[in-house]
């Protein structure tokens, strides 16, 4: 077992160094440091973004964002989708909805948002509904998942709806909450960074890679996508490490 | 008062498992329905604890009691450690020591040692334990049981119906056993009632003469009863 992790650990150093290996290599082929600048002059644009004093700002306004968005669709998921889960005609009713957000192109959703909203808005606004289908449908299945024999078991024993719920809904949806949550995050930066390219709110990661990219500074450009690939590989860890916490019985 | 199923009809699936029967179980003692499989003995204990109901008849003398199930298969919450399942069924239960309760069942069953382990890390017969510990530390005086030990393999089985009965022995309520299987009638039964197949009717009713030291499959009494039951099996 420990072998075997530390065998996998090595393995995913060796995948990532194959990866620089091969931008090193395709850097040196087109030998132009502004088309395709090599990861040793990146790596020197990352470290000069991270001194950047407004450095902060910028990605707390990504993530202030991303969150706002999360909160809003994780409450709105859990409300539609415990009564979607419940009741049957419900579940009818909202799941030609959720079908129809998650099949919309994001960019059609940013469109219109640049129309309707203020710009600061819209990447919140691109965050919710591209996070809220991915919470609302595992929500809906772990609901429908869950094991009618034990609410037999409870309701011989007469426990009350309330120890019920919390005892035998919630911890069996929990798994379906957290993988909900690290699909719709994992889109959810996508989105909010395109949102914020096309909407240019002051402070953003997508504002300030619209700004490389106009003045072709490839570097900057990647360096950015090297923090959004950080940010979302920290988030993913920071809600499976909470789910370990949570989901001890496994 | 006993139980007493009157004029009961049942049907699934336009099979009539049940056509104007009839049945008084007594109280405290442990009845056994002994029968083939597919005969409708889990249907009855179903009806009796309200899981699904009659298409037509009465059970009589349910007001007063209150239920304790012990299912085929555990059922255990997997999220919760051993002892926090047994605390699940008191949490709505007006009882003072219920900690108190739960370790004591929790050491006739002889899981004291694992009260917090979760059921995932339990075998079989440690889990089917504590679902056996949940149904006794539930107040409750009537304790209905649908094959508990089918899955289980012979010797686990004896051991589990020994600590069943020293379970009961000292906290005697009403009994309705479920099985196909006759040994485990003859060593936990004390009326056994031999159902036939559907529609049901009652072939035979046995009073258990053996003693503890005949609850034994290698008793001579035991070989006995065992062959007299049988010709009235199906």
């Amino acid at each position: 077992m420990k072998i075997s992790i530390t065998k996998n650990k090595f393995i995913t150093v060796l995948s990532v160094l194959f990866l620089i290996g091969l931008w090193k290599a395709g850097s040196m082929i087109v030998a132009s440091e502004l088309i395709l600048p090599s990861p040793g002059k990146t790596a020197i644009a990352v470290g000069k973004l991270f001194i950047n004093e407004a450095f902060i700002r910028i990605v707390g306004a990504t993530i202030l964002r991303g969150l706002i968005g999360f909160f809003i669709s994780f409450l709105l998921a859990l409300i539609l989708g415990i009564a979607a889960g419940i009741n049957d005609s419900f579940y009818a009713f909202l799941k030609p909805i959720l079908v129809t957000i998650r099949s919309t192109p994001v960019i059609s959703f940013i469109l219109l948002a640049l129309i309707w909203f203020d710009v600061s808005q819209v990447p919140v606004f691109i965050a919710l509904l591209t996070m809220f289908p991915f919470i609302c449908t595992n929500i809906i299945d772990g609901i429908r998942n869950v094991n009618p024999k034990l609410l037999v078991l409870a309701k011989v024993y007469r426990v009350k709806t309330r120890n019920i719920i919390r005892d035998i809904y919630l911890p069996a949806i929990s798994p379906f909450i957290f993988s909900g949550i690290s699909s719709a995050m994992g889109f959810g930066w996508r989105a909010i960074i395109i949102g914020e390219v096309l909407s240019q709110p002051r402070y953003g990661i997508g504002t300030f890679m619209q700004n490389a990219q106009t003045y072709l500074l490839v570097d900057k450009v990647i360096a950015w996508t090297i923090i959004a690939i950080l940010l979302s590989y920290l988030f993913d860890h920071l809600i499976r490490s909470v789910e370990n916490k949570v989901v001890v019985w496994n | 008062m006993g139980i007493q199923l009157k004029n009961i009809n049942k049907s699934f699936n336009n099979v009539e498992i049940y056509k104007d029967f009839y049945l008084n179980l007594p109280v405290n003692e442990i009845s056994c329905i002994l029968g083939p499989s597919g005969c409708g003995k889990t249907s009855l204990l179903n009806m009796i604890g309200g899981i699904i109901h009659q298409d037509s008849g009465s059970i009589e003398g349910l007001k007063d009691k209150i239920i304790s199930f012990i299912f085929q298969e555990p059922r255990l919450l997997p999220w919760k450690t051993v002892r926090a399942n047994l605390e699940f069924v008191l949490k709505d239960v007006n009882l003072r020591d219920k900690d108190e309760i739960v370790d004591r069942n929790l050491h006739i069953v002889g899981l004291q040692n694992f009260s917090l382990f979760y059921p995932g890390q339990l075998s079989g017969g440690m889990k089917q334990r504590v679902a056996i510990a949940r149904a006794f530390c539930y107040p409750s005086n009537l304790i209905l049981m649908d094959e508990p030990l089918k899955t289980l393999d012979p010797k686990l089985k004896w051991g589990l119906m020994k600590t069943f009965l020293k379970l009961w022995r000292e906290d005697q309520r009403s009994v309705i056993f479920v099985t196909h299987d006759v040994d485990e009638a003859l060593v936990l039964g004390e009326e056994i009632f031999v159902f036939s197949r559907p529609p049901v009717n009652v072939k035979k009713r046995f009073t258990n003469p053996l003693n503890e030291e005949e609850k034994d499959m290698t008793n001579m009494e035991f070989f006995r009863q065992k062959n007299k039951i049988m010709d009235h099996l199906d």
